[in-house]
């Protein structure tokens, strides 16, 4: 399975599933923010040197660091 | 008296519509270690209340906790009428998430809501629109479109006001409970999708800019440029400033003294008040002119960004992307920095950026920096025939500095890994849009940032320099070497051969240990020079005279590095961390770290 930290600069993906391995608010704020199942994340940009990846999802564009993104899984087909 | 409560996510304008309904008078509430800050203001009759800038009910860290929980008992009490929801126009969904949640609380309190569609402008700067009237059907509750920036809509919004707060609440579709989180967020995505508009061209800029400013050549050279700037107005803009308030509190001082006469209590104004409070309002233009580009780098939404860039690298410290700004306003004042440290959103990180700022080369070291290379180093001395060696030197001192925090702080990451209660918390940051910074929020935050300093620091110096005014006056009349503090500099002076210093070094030392900037001046004194701090060169010419050598010299300057010498640092510390015991801890750590790195240095060299 495929996981939002893999995602390539300007690729586009849909969110499946959060990985439970995070604390439940920490799962209940990413789906606030807009990744939860069915919704389109697109990668804005990525950091050198394993440095926060730039996230475009809904209407807000967000920083998030290896240990969160590689926790979002990504839907297949893309 | 009637409140009003204004609520929003982050970065949706509310500060500046907040300013712009209660003009620049306000009241800052703050909650030690927390970010929390709670303005008050007045409009009209009522008592407007700002709350931090929030994303959830449901909260993330502590501070969100208490925030959430401050709210809870605001909406709960009978004072408030009204709950205003500010949203942001350009990112309707993200805003609705938090606003629907308070909706639902308000409803369950009983209390009016009022929607605010801020920042109305920049969509229709784009040539779009939102159909209020039928938000407002949907949401159940009024909407108001305005921008808070441009003013445009905020007349309406106002005269509406006290009559809004004295409305009953109208009946909605929206009958989601609190805890039913999921609903809060579909709704949002649903009305999102019916009225709000469509997020890339709007975002696009944004990306735009970003490709620039995040660039890894362009974006790390705008960076270090931005960086550097920063550094500099620190010491070369705010000078003018903090020379007229040191001239005028020689003004105020001499003409009071010429008032009152020769005698005790002349000389306890000069020293204890003028000398030793005199000399710490000296550093509010600094912090206030590091407040304001702070301000601007923020409000602009470049903070964000750069907080993205040094994240990586600071992590591999124990640190985290939020860490830099405290760093970098630490090498004006460590109480400022401290205070900045609350944004850092790990418990553990913000721990560990707090207790390596004192590591940065305040302002307080620079006169002492001065005096010892002028002592060390002659005034041509060229480094590699091109570099100025005394400034080389300068540079050096702060780079020790910095490498030591980052040392340290790597050791403390280490230690405290295992530890439960200092749980980590993820990197999550929202990229804001680029926006010009508004005066007003500004102007209230560099207001606000000089009357904390003032409040934390003033009395704590105080208390300090009475202490050492009457420990280096009495006996009367027996001048400095013969006074208490003399007896204790000669009664421990064994502590200070090590360092190659003798007593007179001891008596500076150990005054300096409460506040550094009474060094120079000290031990101008301990040589027979009054007034050292204007004529350092005159000093460093008479310690050289009586022989102080390189490598005592050299100790001494990185005992000043190092050394947490500052009670009101510690004091702050205490405050922040709620533990005294960790900044008196500190500041006797350091000082043998201190103790150790001269000693060996002075053996060395």
């Amino acid at each position: 399975m495929k996981t939002l930290w893999e995602l390539k600069a300007k690729q586009a993906a849909v969110v499946e599933t959060i990985n439970s391995q995070l604390t439940v608010s920490v799962i209940s704020r990413l789906q606030e923010m807009g990744f939860s199942e069915g919704q389109q994340v697109v990668c804005v940009r990525r950091s050198p040197f394993k440095g926060p990846l730039v996230v475009q999802v809904g209407d807000c564009v967000y920083s998030l660091e290896q240990a969160v993104a590689e926790k979002i899984n990504l839907a297949l087909a893309s | 008296m009637e409140r009003i409560v204004l609520v929003g996510k982050p970065n949706c304008g509310k500060s500046l519509l907040f300013n712009q309904l209660t003009g620049l008078r306000q009241k800052v509430a703050n909650f030690p270690g927390v970010t929390v800050e709670l303005k008050t203001g007045q409009f009209d009759q009522f008592e407007v209340v700002d709350f931090p800038g929030t994303y959830s009910l449901h909260s993330l860290s502590k501070d969100e906790e208490i925030a959430v929980e401050k709210l809870n008992l605001a909406v709960d009490d009978d004072d408030t009428q009204l709950v205003v929801c500010v949203l942001d126009a350009a990112r309707l969904e993200r805003s609705l998430v938090f606003a629907l949640q308070v909706q639902a609380l308000a409803r369950k309190n009983n209390k009016a809501v009022v929607f605010v569609l801020n920042m109305i402008d920049e969509v229709e700067r784009y040539g779009l629109n939102i159909d209020i009237k039928a938000l407002q059907k949907e949401l159940g509750a009024p909407v108001y479109a305005l921008s808070a920036k441009t003013l445009k809509g905020v007349a309406a919004f106002k005269e509406a006001l006290p009559s809004l707060a004295k409305q009953a609440q109208a009946p909605t579709e929206l009958n989601i409970q609190l805890g039913e989180q999921r609903k809060f967020i579909e709704r949002a995505r649903e009305i999102n999708a019916e009225y709000g508009i469509r997020s890339d061209v709007v975002l696009k800029n944004q990306n735009r800019i970003d490709t620039f400013l995040l660039n890894n050549v362009l974006g790390g050279i705008a960076f270090l440029a931005i960086m550097f700037f920063l550094f500099q107005s620190i010491f070369t803009w705010a000078q003018p400033l903090m020379d007229g308030t040191e001239a005028a509190i020689g003004w105020i001082a001499s003409t009071l003294t010429g008032v009152i006469g020769p005698g005790i209590v002349s000389d306890f104004l000069n020293d204890a008040i003028f000398g030793g409070v005199g000399a710490f309002l000296v550093f509010v233009p600094q912090i206030m002119v590091l407040t304001l580009i702070i301000g601007v780098l923020e409000d602009s939404g470049y903070l964000a960004r750069a907080a993205l860039i040094c994240h990586k690298p600071l992590s591999l410290f124990g640190l985290s992307g939020r860490s830099f700004i405290p760093y970098l306003t630490g090498h004006a004042c460590a109480i400022p920095a401290i205070m900045a440290a609350r944004t850092i959103e790990s418990p553990r990180k913000r721990l560990i950026t707090m207790l390596t700022i004192p590591l940065m080369s305040c302002s307080a070291r620079l006169p002492v920096y001065a005096l010892l290379i002028a002592v060390l180093i002659p005034k041509d001395a060229t480094f590699l025939g091109v570099f100025d060696l005394q400034g080389a030197a300068f540079f050096g001192l702060y780079f020790f500095g910095i490498l030591m925090a980052l040392v340290v702080s790597t050791l403390m990451n280490v230690f405290t890994r295992k530890s439960k209660e200092l749980k980590d918390m993820p990197f999550i940051l929202e990229l804001p849009s680029y926006r010009l910074p508004h005066w007003k929020p500004l102007f209230q935050r560099v207001i606000n940032s000089g009357l904390q300093f003032i409040k934390r620091a003033a009395p704590v110096i105080f208390v300090i320099s009475l202490c050492l005014w009457t420990l280096g006056y009495f006996p009367q009349g027996a001048g400095l070497e013969n006074s208490l503090l003399g007896k204790i500099g000669h009664f421990i002076e064994p502590i200070f051969e090590p360092l190659g210093l003798d007593w007179r070094y001891g008596v500076a030392m150990i005054m300096s240990f409460l506040a550094r900037e009474v060094f120079v001046g000290a031990l101008g004194t301990m040589f027979g020079m009054s007034g050292a701090e204007e004529n350092i060169a005159g000093l460093a010419a008479q310690i050289q005279a009586d022989g102080l050598t390189l490598g005592a010299g050299i100790g001494l300057l990185l005992f000043y590095v190092v050394a947490l010498q500052c009670v009101a640092t510690v004091a702050m510390l205490r405050a922040e961390t709620g533990k005294s015991r960790i900044a008196w801890g500190l500041y006797a750590g350091y000082g043998i770290l201190a103790y150790l790195i001269a000693v060996i240095a002075a053996h060395i060299f």
